[in-house]
């Protein structure tokens, strides 16, 4: 019989020790905070494969996910969720780490589509990822090849549900699990994998660093790790090579 | 006079020697013809035939001839037909002619096969990569690239039925209904 440990259930929040609240009004003013955080959500919508198809119904007047208070948002610095709308090819799972990291946190991800699960009808495909959650936190999956507007926002609804109690924190693990997902990332890109957002002192600012947070990947990542450069702009590729 | 253009056309590749050449139907023409002729054969199609649209390229590895085989697809606007030439070459060293001098397009094309199967083309501008810029590994379209070994080597698995499920389940506990048990 497995150890009760052993079985993967939803993140629990941890009460902060030690630390008793006084004010009575204080966990008013919380539920207050998670109610509005539930109903004002801003998402990312990164299209990455087919499932992206079900957005537009979803979001416009036939399904209208407005009602619910979840509108699209162009920029990661602004969303709280991240929507990967189905297969992504490893060079498509680069830019979205890169993105989510630089997302604020309290941040949240979706899988939408059984590609993001275990690779759906791409399993056997040399060109993109399998199992979303490795790379990634993933708050909530939608399956279905492709999944139904009605399915959609019934997983829109349930990570509503998870904010309102609080169940949501899986933004967490990316910190508290930092070298766990750099090892993945590592795996599937090579040794000099590097993301412009320093992970690690995120980390320490919230508070959020674990004895797992830090590891031999992370290890590895210090001695590749190059000073980021400004990006050289051109105005197309060819002027380079040419001069 | 669309009409007599393809009974011209059907003239002049019959004519041809060393050139297998099919109707399949009154918009489509297949021509088989040898690696060195082929050049000139689109050379005329184009200049002659108003064969002016090249469709696209496409590439078929036979690993067991140990050959590529090379369709070139063109469009002519006037007969509104398609000629698609095919082609053999060695799969050894894969090396052939580009037709960018004839079709511009065609970098593009043999970009991508140049990618894909590793098949060389000879004065074309551009044989850089092209989208699988993130990419070292041999070119995936051949035949003896094993996708599923790639896949096994480099990614786990998320698993359907792990071991605390099964441990529930013996406790009488766990999925109700089996995905074996839901018949459509
Ligand atoms: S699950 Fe189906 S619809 Fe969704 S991305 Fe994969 S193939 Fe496309």
């Amino acid at each position: 019989m497995s150890k009760l440990d052993n079985i993967p259930v939803r993140h629990q929040p941890t009460e902060a020790a030690g630390r008793k609240r006084t004010n009575p009004l204080a966990h008013v003013f919380d539920e207050l905070v998670k109610f509005c955080q539930s109903r004002s959500m801003f998402m990312l919508h990164y299209c990455t494969g087919c499932g992206a198809i079900e957005l537009p119904p979803a979001m416009t007047s036939r399904f209208d996910m407005e009602r619910l208070g979840i509108q699209p948002m162009v920029t990661p610095r602004q969303a709280d969720i991240l929507l990967i709308t189905g297969y992504v090819s490893i060079k498509t799972l680069k830019r979205i780490i890169l993105t989510y990291e630089q997302m604020q946190s309290p941040k949240y991800v979706i899988g939408i589509c059984s590609c993001t699960v275990n690779g759906g009808m791409y399993w056997q495909s040399y060109a993109t990822a399998k199992v979303l959650k490795d790379y990634l936190p993933v708050d909530v999956y939608i399956a279905g090849c492709m999944p139904r507007p009605e399915a959609v926002i019934s997983g829109m609804r349930e990570l509503m549900s998870d904010i309102k109690s609080g169940r949501a924190q899986n933004w967490k693990r990316y910190y508290e699990n930092y070298d766990h997902y750099l090892g993945n990332q590592q795996k599937l890109f090579g040794e000099d994998w590097q993301t412009p957002t320093d992970i690690i002192a995120e980390a320490r600012h919230y508070g959020l660093m674990t004895d797992r947070t830090l590891g031999e990947h992370t290890a590895l990542l210090e001695k590749h790790q190059r000073p980021l450069e400004a990006l050289e702009m051109r105005l197309s590729a060819r002027e380079k090579q040419k001069t | 006079m669309s009409k007599d253009l393809n009974i011209w056309l059907d003239d002049l590749l019959g004519d041809i020697e060393n050139i297998q050449f099919k109707r399949k139907s009154s918009r489509r023409v297949r021509v088989d013809v040898g690696s060195e002729a082929l050049p000139a054969l689109l050379e005329l199609l184009q200049g002659r035939a108003s064969y002016v649209h090249l469709s696209a390229i496409s590439c078929v590895d036979w690993i067991e001839d140990e050959e590529f085989e090379l369709v070139y697809h063109v469009w002519s606007y006037e007969t509104r037909s398609l000629v698609s030439a095919h082609t053999r070459i060695p799969r050894e060293p894969g090396v052939y002619l580009s037709i960018y001098d004839l079709y511009q397009p065609a970098a593009f094309f043999e970009r991508d096969i140049h990618e894909m199967f590793g098949v060389f083309f000879e004065g074309s501008p551009d044989m850089e990569k092209f989208i699988l810029t993130e990419w070292d590994g041999p070119p995936p379209m051949r035949k003896e690239f094993d996708s599923e070994a790639f896949v096994n080597q480099h990614f786990e698995w998320e698993q359907y039925h792990p071991q605390w499920l099964k441990d529930l389940e013996e406790e009488g506990g766990g999925v109700t209904t089996r995905p074996e048990d839901i018949r459509l």
